[in-house]
């Protein structure tokens, strides 16, 4: 898993550009025996055949794209208005820097000085549709030459190892599911297992509902990086998950109350197989469980995700052994014939 | 130009938030020992570095050249449970550019952090309206606690690691470069001299506590007795939303002579008519107040420092993000090397 992460998150892929990053996928896939399909909206289904049938049709699920930025308009000087593709708090936007998905220029969020703030303004972080960015063009003319309105941008790849067994990056958010599939993919599997990586998540899940659609799974796992809040002074009741303590599985979050029967058999498998695990204790966030949930007929789902911190923002942080926790967890849990 | 990357380059990489600014010396002053420019080199004890370029002629007066070296930052005051570094910040910052930003810890090692940035379901419903303090936000190191007290105590310093960017044109992006571009435009104006043939000693200072108390200015320009000085600093290069009286000076036009009481009217007069003969870029500001730089320490040293401040424009002030066009470092080091040997 650790092998694909570093590269499949310094790719460069906001909602609505996730080439690059199904491409590479493809590449790390395309000599396991698998057979893949890309369908017209952008989502790369896989279907890997294992030993055996198995009566219901099983999904592994993760999202290829990231949260971004999207140019909205260009001024007279050549600053950059512009809004975020999914939910980006503000205060991670100030000052940093980001990179454009298709000419790779580099650019700077605007952060107007402390010292020229007025007395109402200090302390305050204004609206991502208040920010511009400065790519160092003088003139609309001149930033034109490398960008238009329309055109995205991310953070700046920045995949380092932190603290002590953490990575540090944009995009951890999905880009580990992501690698924990290419992962199954690439081994022998007992059961015939389909899996999805899918497009636009972070703006409403609108890949995941047409996978629905098409595959009609029976039982979904939806691989994910939730929010942990185990911060200096979160009391234990507020922090949904904590970095190091496994495997996080949701009893219910915002789009989905998840399925019992499949909550007691990863809790089952992970007791079984010595796998750390964790409840999420408050009910907050959502992924994509909530579409496969209520597309077509529903489908039976559960989210295995890995606790993350700053989630959405350039330093996502998660732990190396969650992260093998949840790879552990889902291969385990696929070893199940769910008939 | 590419002299200046250079420079810079070197300069911006070291630690050195007010107060620490002893952690620079080392790599700074084997660095500035190979340029071979300076005949002397020293440090103070209170955290400025100097170097003194002599032209030969007996009793010649000295023109002392300043920026300062240190930068803004944090300081360490409690290490909490969990990994976590409650700090204070040295310098003004503003709290809306921390949340999950990178940090540079300087402990017994260097360790990387990241300001914790808080997680939507902890929100509360008016969470943008309440303003924030930079006090309340704190660093997560990833480190367990024993580790982490083995490198880190109350009082370690703290600040934004320099990530060089070019952008379009000869603008760059940086962390530090208030003042530290301003030291490497200095360094490269002496490379503009011949020093034989000026008529004056030149030295340059690199003080220190500019972003809070101004010692490091006003005991070093003490200790070197200069007959004039050019204080060399940055200023906000106008942006959308900034003040209209700060549209006068934009990125991009060269460096901005400031007229203030805090510098000295006929030196800086006699300063803009050498660069119009020399035909260098520059733009003009005043301070009718306080200049926010070390002018008015320099000025006051002693028996008093006819004293001339010029700027870099810069965007981002005070930021991890601090944004320049080149080119205006490049005219200031010009313009500075134009009005000494004018002298």
């Amino acid at each position: 898993m650790l092998k694909y992460l570093k590269r499949y998150c310094d790719i460069l892929g906001p909602s609505g550009m996730e080439d690059e990053i199904r491409n590479a996928i493809i590449e790390d896939i395309k000599d396991s025996g698998c057979e893949y399909e890309v369908d017209p909206m952008g989502n790369l289904t896989v279907f890997k055949k294992g030993k055996k049938r198995r009566d219901n049709k099983v999904l592994f699920s993760a999202h290829m794209d990231e949260v971004g930025f999207m140019v909205k308009y260009i001024d007279d000087d050549g600053y950059v208005l512009f809004n975020s593709i999914g939910g980006v708090d503000r205060r991670v936007v100030s000052g940093r820097r980001i990179i454009f998905c298709e000419s790779n220029t580099h650019g700077v969020v605007a952060s107007k000085a402390v010292h020229m703030q007025t007395p109402e303004e200090r302390g305050k972080c204004e609206q991502i549709s208040d920010m511009h960015i400065d790519i160092g063009a003088r003139s609309r003319a001149e930033a034109n030459e490398h960008i238009m309105i329309g055109d995205c941008a991310t953070f700046v790849p920045n995949y380092t190892e932190f603290g002590e067994g953490l990575i540090r990056s944009k995009a951890l958010d999905d880009r580990f599911g992501c690698a924990v599939l290419v992962d199954m993919i690439n081994q022998d599997l007992e059961y015939d297992t389909y899996f999805t990586f899918n497009v636009c998540e972070e703006v409403g899940c609108n890949g995941a509902r047409e996978v629905a659609h098409r595959l009609r799974p029976d039982i979904v796992f939806v691989l994910e990086a939730t929010t942990a809040g185990d911060t200096l002074g979160t009391p234990k009741s507020k922090r949904a998950c904590a970095l190091g303590e496994g495997a996080v599985l949701s009893i219910a979050d915002r789009s989905t109350i998840y399925n019992k029967e499949l909550l007691e058999t990863a809790v089952e498998t992970a007791n079984e197989k010595g796998i750390k695990w964790q409840y999420k204790n408050v009910v907050a966030g959502g992924n994509e469980s909530g579409e496969y949930q209520r597309t077509a007929s529903g489908a039976k789902v559960l989210a295995i995700s890995a606790p993350a911190r700053y989630i959405h923002s350039e330093s996502n942080v998660l732990s190396v052994n969650d992260m093998q926790s949840v790879a552990d967890l889902a291969f385990a849990i696929n070893e199940r014939s769910f008939n | 130009m590419e002299k200046l990357y250079d420079i810079v380059e070197n300069f911006t990489q070291y630690p050195g938030v007010a107060g620490f600014e002893y952690m620079a010396f080392d790599e700074l002053t084997k660095y500035v020992k190979s340029l071979n420019i300076f005949d002397e080199i020293g440090t103070t004890p209170v955290g400025s570095f100097y170097g003194i370029m002599r032209c030969g002629k007996k009793n010649a007066p000295l023109i002392l050249c300043d920026a300062h070296i240190d930068t803004i930052g944090f300081v360490v005051t409690e290490v909490c449970e969990g990994g976590f570094l409650k700090i204070a910040n040295i310098g003004g910052i503003a709290a809306k550019i921390l949340p999950a930003s990178e940090v540079n810890i300087y402990g017994k090692e260097t360790i990387k952090g990241v300001f914790v940035s808080k997680p939507p379901h902890l929100h509360e419903a008016n969470e943008y309206d309440q303003k924030m303090n930079v006090v309340d936000n704190y660093i997560d190191t990833g480190l367990p606690l024993e580790k982490l007290k083995s490198i880190v105590r109350v009082g370690t310093p703290v600040g934004f690691p320099c990530k060089l960017q070019r952008l379009l044109g000869d603008n760059l992006a940086g962390a530090g470069f208030d003042d530290r571009l301003c030291g490497a435009a200095i360094v490269r104006a002496l490379m503009y001299l011949d020093k034989k043939s000026l008529n004056v000693d030149v030295a340059f200072q690199f003080s220190g506590t500019e972003e809070t108390v101004y010692t490091g200015a006003m005991t070093t320009a003490y200790r070197l007795n200069p007959d004039k000085a050019i204080v060399i600093d940055v200023t906000h290069a106008f942006v959308p939303g900034a003040p209209k009286a700060r549209e006068g000076v934009k990125a991009g036009l060269g460096g901005d002579i400031c007229l203030s009481p805090h510098t000295h009217r006929g030196f800086t007069k006699f300063a803009i008519e050498v660069a119009k003969k020399e035909g260098i870029p520059y733009q003009l500001s005043s301070a009718p107040g306080a200049t926010g730089t070390n002018s008015n320490a320099v000025q006051t040293s002693r028996n008093g420092i006819p004293t001339l401040l010029v700027s870099i424009p810069l965007k981002n002030m005070h930021t991890m993000s601090e944004l320049v066009d080149m080119k205006d470092a490049l005219d200031t080091a010009r313009f500075v090397a134009a009005v000494i040997k004018a002298l």
